[in-house]
């Protein structure tokens, strides 16, 4: 602890993260009632701004968990500290400033200004933001990169992929803020944003935290999950750069795609199963107690929520013939809703309480509340996903098969939408109770308990 | 094989196999068969609009955040990749109808969102565009191709006697989800004991 002083300054990375979750589901909650209500009067903003909102604040989020997470990891794998320790408060607050900013302009200016909103799902926030961003992820990637290039140990696999899904998603941000006048070239490479951040890079950073918390909370030999690991990063890009082409079914693009889309992004679960069975055979053959359960059950939930959210729910709409008919319905909003909580948002939780109780000092920490929390979470995705699964499945066979109408087929999904927002209540608890928690554990004061 | 050997095989295939691909998709000769944006136009009040500027404008008053565009964006709204061919490709009436929106189904009248009646214009000229584009055959024969008049379906009241569905649909999840966490958690305290 005491050797690597930086490492205290990520706590706010993952408290920010975990406060920003919660007001994210809030935001959910309360877009469930607009689309029970359509009726503007019932909320505060506008269902647009809402969702703008809803996308933009999980991005940051999870940004500041995965820089928070990397900043944490580095200097116990480099065997030194964080070479600009100053940079990484910066940061902190660059990302919060443009969090701020992007609301801001969200709610004020929508509409009036295409460099404060540009309104494109995933990269609403406009121009002036998506520069600040790119150029404060660049100090980012710089500051990790001159770390590891003064790294007294050998560089693990690990730390490597964990770096490179870091650069990677800094680059691949840079693609989708390119203007083009066809929106056929817009939306191709606006789904380089989006498919190469949570199908390579992101993945990449989940590969190589879930790695590096087997290594350090068991006793699996470190070459066989390094080995694992790599077969695992090869096939999730292998399978998944060119596994793009799902999203390029139906924008204009070549019908070559439907063939090349099809084939990769139905192997794209293949990585994913290989990651689950690694991290169960890790764990079975563990012998090291482990002392902090709840980190085990968010590592174990993101294994497990990455295969069957981005693996299987993926799966059972790439095809195209099957995407032809649900492109664009409720089906993507449930593989949505179970790839990126299931996956990031546990992750992101496993770092948190990794991290917290260890720069605290806390490690004898209640794990009541965490465990209570989780499956508050589990319990209400999944609602919420089977929820919008047996929306999508109505609303394709009565809309795009039976040719009902939008606004008629939306009245018959009400009742669904309403378990929905049950679902949506019961998460959010989870989320308010582990956020709870966890700013519990980080308020004791630092190195108190330290040295006993 | 080494670790990083392995990983930089597993990158640098598909990347560069998707050079190839990408030109392929925008090179004219393969491309689909698209109009060039900067000559669809809408003429309003001896004014032109083309595409372009309704593309910017549609970003900026973010319609996607409600509706979808080639299937893309929210799904609180309707599609407007062929709005243009079910407002009978009448620019006049898709124009007036953004101004005043639909506020029964729960369509601002963007006219409260400080849209003037050229950008509503512009916006017009960006949907015929849209409807122009070669997807290949998306959406078909769905509803989304042929909804119709956009006044036709008034927002109905929920119907209760529906609700037996959802709520056996909740009782069997939840039974479900409930058995996976006590079993789990069962076992796992059997081990700790155990152990």
């Amino acid at each position: 602890m005491s050797e690597y002083p930086s490492r205290i300054k990520t706590r706010k990375y993952f408290i920010t993260a975990v406060l920003l979750f919660v007001v994210q589901m809030l935001i959910g909650i309360v877009m469930s009632v607009d689309v029970l209500s359509r009726d503007r009067s019932t909320t505060p903003l506008p269902f647009d701004i809402l969702k703008a909102l809803h996308l933009n604040l999980m991005v940051l989020w999870l940004l500041l968990g995965f820089v928070g997470g990397l900043y944490y990891l580095l200097p116990v794998e480099t065997g030194r500290d964080i070479k600009h320790p100053k940079l990484i408060d910066i940061q902190f607050w660059l990302l919060l400033l443009i969090g701020i900013g992007i609301i801001i302009s969200e709610i004020f200016f929508t509409g009036r200004n295409w460099w404060l909103v540009e309104g494109r799902e995933y990269v609403e926030a406009g121009r002036l933001w998506d520069i600040l961003l790119t150029a404060g992820l660049l100090t980012v990637v710089y500051n990790v990169i001159a770390t590891m290039l003064e790294s007294r140990n050998k560089l693990s696999s690990p730390i490597l992929v964990l770096a490179a899904g870091t650069v990677g998603s800094v680059l691949m941000y840079v693609p989708g803020e390119i203007w083009f006048d066809n929106i056929v070239a817009a939306e191709y490479f606006r789904w380089w944003v989006v498919h190469y951040w949570v199908e390579a890079s992101f993945e990449l950073i989940a590969a190589g935290v879930i790695a590096l918390i087997l290594l350090a909370m068991t006793d699996a030999r470190r070459e066989i999950i390094e080995k694992y690991l790599a077969i695992e990063v090869a096939l999730i890009l292998l399978t998944g750069i060119i596994g793009q082409g799902h999203h390029y079914y139906w924008i204009g693009t070549p019908d070559s795609w439907l063939f090349l889309g099809g084939l990769f992004s139905a192997l794209e679960p293949v990585p994913l199963f290989l990651m689950v069975w690694s991290a169960y055979k890790d764990l079975k053959e563990n012998h090291k107690p482990i002392l902090n359960i709840v980190v085990l059950y968010m590592i174990a939930g993101a294994t497990l929520g990455n295969f069957m959210g981005a693996g299987i729910w993926g799966f059972i709409h790439t095809l195209p013939q099957i995407n032809f008919y649900t492109h664009g319905t409720q089906i993507t909003s449930s593989h949505a809703h179970f790839a990126t909580p299931g996956t990031y948002l546990l992750l992101v939780l496993g770092i948190s309480y990794l991290a917290i109780p260890d720069l605290t000092g806390r490690m004898n920490f209640s794990q009541y509340r965490g465990k209570i929390g989780f499956w508050l979470l589990v319990i209400g995705f999944l609602n919420i996903i089977f929820a919008l699964l047996i929306a999508g499945v109505i609303q394709v066979y009565q809309q795009r098969v039976e040719g009902l109408s939008f606004m008629s087929v939306q009245n018959t999904l009400l009742p669904y939408f309403e378990w929905r927002l049950i679902g949506g209540l019961i998460a959010f608890a989870g989320g308010l109770l582990i956020a709870y928690d966890l700013i519990l554990i980080s308020i004791t004061k630092v190195g108190s308990k330290m040295n006993k | 094989m080494n670790n990083i050997r392995l990983i930089m095989i597993g990158l640098l295939v598909p990347a560069l196999l998707m050079i190839p691909f990408s030109i392929m998709s925008f090179y004219t000769d393969f491309a689909n068969r698209n109009p060039d944006p900067s000559l669809v136009t809408v003429d309003f009040n001896q004014k032109t609009y083309n595409a372009i500027e309704g593309k910017k404008e549609f970003e900026q008053y973010q319609c996607m955040g409600c509706h979808t565009i080639v299937g893309n964006g929210a799904y609180f709204a309707p599609d407007l990749t062929t709005v243009y061919r079910r407002m009978k490709e009448n620019d006049a009436l898709l124009a007036n109808f953004m101004m005043s929106g639909a506020p029964a189904k729960g369509m601002p009248p963007m006219k409260e969102r400080s849209m003037n009646i050229d950008d509503a214009y512009r916006i017009t000229a960006f949907l015929k565009y849209t409807n122009m584009l070669d997807t290949n055959g998306w959406p078909g024969e769905g509803s989304w191709d042929r909804d119709g008049d956009p006044d036709s379906v008034s927002p109905e009241k929920q119907n209760v006697s529906d609700i037996w569905q959802v709520v056996l649909g909740i009782i069997f999840i939840n039974s479900l989800v409930f058995s996976i966490i006590f079993a789990f958690e069962r076992r796992n305290n059997e081990q700790e004991e155990g152990s």
